[in-house]
């Protein structure tokens, strides 16, 4: 183990600026990281990524200067973790069967590609075309469904990728909301459809041409086979059909929801195969240990942590990058070399003096594509959740203007506002303080385990999620600040008697975020499982599902008759739930399944 | 919007919640402002220009109000909600040096306005902890809150409030923190006043030998007319008139004798003169005046046509800083005027909401001041570095007033 950890300071070394933190007293005691983070070398330290690795090893050199060791029973400071980074096509087929004609295979990326969120399957029978295979719900006040009159039963459909293409704006913004292609493949699943068939028809852009799987970061499949096919391939099946695919779009490009589908003459096999590529990424934890017993001490842990990776050229995930800049490494100065740069420094600070608790220091990676790190840390703790005292998230720190600051999840605990308060006092900030813990940060993995947590930032910016974030924006002088408050807001945690108690927030009922969704349910799903179904990640207090009687690990399978088996469907089932009106809701716990009523909200 | 922030050199009327309603024209912002249009515009400003590294002070509780700086300027003493199972107002003394809070008051009760005595370890407050029905108060308006019921805006003027002197335990010095109530000896509170009626709004003389306050006393100690009876059930606040006392509440006497509410008096730095500011009748307009301890000379200084309080002098004497709701009923900023009130008052605070009680530091050189810029309807103490040759260029700079904006 030494040696691998002298190996890699030497490799270090060549990539290390000529500063880094220890070495520069009196100067920024961050900015030299945050430099190196989010620098061209490190290529946006996506989740995965040698860039990541790079991170990683580095942050676990500063964390061993400053004196920072492995967790008890680790040899090193690395706590690995799996995950999906992306998926691609295995070797789907599609066999197109017609009556006295030979059967006709199609195979190859140009010819058939499976959709990212496809089951990996085969199945055989006859081809229904769907239309645009829209259906929007009747709440819209805007009646559409490809399937009216149809009967797909067992059968594989076939439908266009998009929405009409000659409707008025008005109609094209209804429909465009129904076009996704996971929303598509849950209403043919839904209409007992075995297959889902998309084609770029031959009057919108990119006629004929298979769809490249994109990134998902829901990892789960969506319950049917689905496939995009090529033009050619889709001509095969109208072969017979006495009107060509181009003609039937054509009418359907009217956008009236009178013209139906039809049967197709043709039978097909279809062979759908998706490879789930695992990728491994790694928090880096280690601690400083109490300088005297803890024998006794409640909660001997205390955490302070921030997310380290980012989002690469930002070709998965969400990047915000403009077209000019696609493509493009994602520096992730402030998001977050900066809240990185924050927890080094405050390790350094902390090192050198005395402390009743343990003090741990946790870099996530896995943040940007859901959680997955800090999720990871929680589900299989290195120590129980019980003993963990507090949690201090440190996410976009570095652009302070004005002197603000902003605290937020202080509603997690009753010991927040004194604390925060006290070391405010030297620190001099113009705090803001919020109590709602349900925060798109690494703290929502510890509030949701019970933990009293804080997230701190500084707020977002024209840059964020763009190749803009760049380490010569950062306002180190007002970091350094924030890591002389946060070691005091560290150290009141740590050298408390009793360790801050954790108190349940019911948050602001707000429910999903998609513009379509009018009624919330109090569910917090979790992003970060390949579970079939809806795992809950918790319930918010007060809100429907848990007067429902739901709660944190069961599995929503199935909600107002809509089945559900990933977090999509179960969004787009919302959008169909109306305020105060009671639904079914099927879920499974412990392996039982379950049924219940729950009385959605209106969404305020 | 409800305003929730309790103010002791204010106190707003009932008024307060019902904007619109009853409210004059000639108190309304734009109203005042179009009339300014036609003048000689002045040079604009920004808050910057006046206060950098802005701060909120306090974060504990549910709301706070109301510092006041000790004469070394190491600590400061103010208002707030945050013990559970009191749902009024204590007082709390923050010491700059070690960032620890401790209460000053007993704990129980309401309380308002606190001030540091110099030379001392004393600190005034107005309480109505001898009330045995305090408890019972605190309760009630505890119930009240779950009850999820709301009540307009209004200070609350309990008969029962009497001014005291604290003093840390053992008579330690100055400052001398064993002294606070979890300290090993009991602080002693020296009750100073002794009429029915709301005495509160106190505030020590430089020599710290005066303590210049507010009483309502004159609505109780003689008999009322059927007008005045309705009066006070509407607004005890009308009552209110400024009084000098010794230091130890000797030698009370009433310096004003105006109707409408005279509040909030604070001594000049050279203790020769007083400000305070004083309502009309209808309890929605008022103004900044000074006058002579003896209470002759009265000089109004401000004339905004709204409602214009809350002022203290700036240490170097040269100008005063005050709230005023010009710009909007509930908009509260901070202004500072000229200390003869000459020239126009200057806008030193831009946020929306509330910003109050401005109270410079004995340097001169901070401003604290009570404001929800935070966030939410309650007001917290904020902190400021304060600009004051910027202040002095301003005031230079701004118009005559000429004739008033009325």
């Amino acid at each position: 183990m030494t040696r691998k950890f002298v190996g890699f300071i030497g490799a270090l070394a060549l990539l290390v600026p000529a500063t880094s933190p220890a070495q520069t007293a009196g100067a920024s005691r961050t900015r030299a990281a945050v430099e190196f983070l989010a620098s061209d070398r490190l290529e946006g330290r996506e989740a995965g990524s040698t860039g990541e690795r790079l991170a990683g090893d580095y942050i676990a050199m500063q964390l061993a200067r400053a004196g920072a060791k492995p967790l008890p029973g680790h040899a090193d400071m690395f706590l690995p973790f799996e995950f999906t980074s992306g998926s691609r096509d295995g070797g789907s087929t599609i066999t197109i069967r017609r009556d006295g004609q030979a059967p006709q295979t199609f195979n190859g990326a140009v010819q058939i590609q499976a959709l990212s969120f496809s089951d990996d399957a085969q199945v055989n029978g006859p081809v229904v075309f769907a239309g645009y295979g829209l259906v929007v719900p009747d709440s819209q006040n805007f009646g559409y469904d490809s399937y009216a009159g149809l009967d797909v039963k067992d059968k594989i459909v076939l439908v266009l990728h998009y929405f009409p293409e000659d409707t008025d704006a008005q109609t094209k913004a209804a429909l465009a909301r129904y076009s996704d292609l996971r929303y598509k493949a849950l209403a043919a699943r839904q209409r007992g459809a075995k297959g889902l068939l998309i084609v770029i028809g031959p009057r919108s852009p990119n006629k004929g041409e298979t769809l490249r799987m994109s990134f998902d970061t829901a990892l789960s499949g969506s319950g049917i086979p689905a496939a995009s096919i090529s033009g050619p391939a889709a001509n095969a099946l109208f072969a017979s059909a006495g009107k060509s695919l181009e003609a039937t779009q054509q009418e359907l490009d009217s956008g009236n929801p009178h013209v139906g589908g039809f049967a197709l003459p043709a039978t097909v096999d279809l062979r759908t195969k998706v490879v789930r590529e695992k990728q491994t990424a790694r928090n880096v934890v280690a601690y400083l240990p109490a300088t005297g017993s803890t024998a006794g001490i409640d909660k001997p842990w205390v955490m302070v942590g921030a997310h380290y990776d980012h989002l690469g050229r930002g070709t998965h995930g969400t990047s915000l990058a403009t077209k000019d800049e696609a493509g493009q490494i994602h520096h992730g100065a402030d998001d977050n070399a900066s809240g990185t740069a924050t927890v080094l420094a405050i390790a350094g600070t902390l090192a050198g003096q005395m402390r009743r608790r343990n003090i741990v220091f946790t870099l996530w990676s896995g943040e940007e594509i859901g959680l997955v790190g800090s999720n990871a840390f929680v589900t299989a703790p290195p120590m129980p959740i019980g003993q963990m005292g507090v949690y201090l998230n440190f996410d976009m720190v570095g652009r302070m203007q004005n002197n603000k600051l902003v605290a937020e999840g202080t509603g997690s605990s009753a010991s927040w506002p004194r604390i925060l308060e006290r070391a405010n006092v030297a620190a001099g900030f113009d705090l803001r303080v919020l109590p709602d813990p349900y925060q798109p940060t690494d703290s929502s993995s510890f509030n949701q385990a019970g933990i009293a947590s804080l997230f701190f930032t500084t707020g977002s910016h024209a840059d964020y999620h763009r190749p803009t974030d760049t380490a010569d924006k950062i306002n180190y002088e007002d970091l350094d600040r924030i890591v002389d408050f946060a070691a005091a807001v560290t150290r009141a945690a740590a050298d408390a008697d009793m360790a801050p108690q954790f108190t349940k927030v019911d948050p602001p009922a707000t429910g999903a975020t998609l513009a379509g969704v009018r009624v919330t349910t109090g569910t917090i799903p979790d992003y970060t499982t390949e579970a079939k179904g809806l795992l809950l990640a918790g319930v918010v207090g007060g809100a429907p599902a848990e007067k429902a009687g739901l709660t944190k690990g069961d599995v929503i399978v199935e909600i107002a008759g809509q089945s559900i088996t990933n977090i999509y469907d179960y969004t787009y089932a919302l959008e169909l739930l109306k305020a105060d009106q009671p639904v079914k809701v099927v879920y499974m716990r412990n392996g039982q399944r379950l049924e219940t009523t729950l009385i959605p909200t209106p969404r305020r | 919007m409800t305003l929730r922030i309790a103010i002791c050199s204010l106190l707003l009327a009932t008024t307060l919640g019902g904007v619109g309603a009853g409210l004059h024209p000639s108190t309304n912002a734009r109203g005042a402002l179009s009339q300014a249009e036609g003048q000689t515009r002045p040079p604009e400003y920004k808050e910057s220009d006046f206060l950098t590294r802005v701060r909120r002070l306090t974060v504990e509780g549910r709301r706070a109000g109301e510092g006041y700086w000790s004469p070394d300027g190491k600590q400061i003493v103010f208002q707030s909600e945050r013990e559970p199972g009191n749902p009024f107002y204590q007082i709390y003394a923050l010491d700059f040096a070690t960032g620890d809070t401790r209460r000053i008051s007993p704990g129980y009760g309401k309380t308002t306005c606190s001030f540091f005595r110099p030379g001392t370890g004393e600190i005034l407050f107005a309480s109505t902890h001898h009330d045995p029905k305090s408890k019972q108060f605190q309760q009630e308006e505890l119930d009240f809150r779950a009850s999820g019921k709301q009540r307009r805006y209004s200070w609350d003027y309990d008969t029962e409030f009497e001014i005291y002197a604290y003093s840390p335990g053992g008579g330690g010095p100055s400052g001398d923190r064993r002294g606070g109530p979890s300290g090993p000896s009991e602080p002693k509170y020296t009750r100073l006043t002794n009429a029915r009626g709301y005495d509160a709004e106190g505030s020590y003389s430089p020599d710290g030998q005066w303590i210049v306050f507010t009483s309502m006393r004159d609505a109780y100690n003689r008999p009322r007319s059927p007008a005045e009876q309705k009066q006070l059930e509407l607004d005890p606040g009308y009552f209110g008139e400024i009084y000098i006392m010794h230091a130890d509440g000797t030698g009370q006497k009433r310096l004003t004798r105006v109707v409408g509410y005279d509040g909030g008096p604070f001594f000049s730095p050279d203790g020769k003169r007083i400000i305070w500011r004083r309502f009309d009748t209808s309890g929605l307009i008022a103004n900044v005046f000074t006058m002579n301890p003896d209470g002759t000379d009265v000089r109004q200084i401000t004339d905004f046509g709204a409602m214009s309080w809350a002022p203290y002098i700036h240490p170097s004497a040269q100008y005063i800083l005050f709230a005023s709701n010009k710009l909007g009923f509930e908009n509260f900023e901070v202004y500072m005027v000229d200390i003869d009130g000459k020239k126009e008052p200057v806008r030193i605070t831009y946020a929306d909401g509330f910003d109050g009680l401005p109270v410079p530091s004995p340097d001169g050189r901070q401003l604290a001041w009570t404001s929800t810029r935070g966030g939410g309807s309650d007001g917290q103490v904020f902190l400021a570095q304060w600009n004051h040759e910027k202040a002095l260029e301003a005031l230079r700079a701004a118009p005559d007033r000429g004739v008033r904006p009325r």
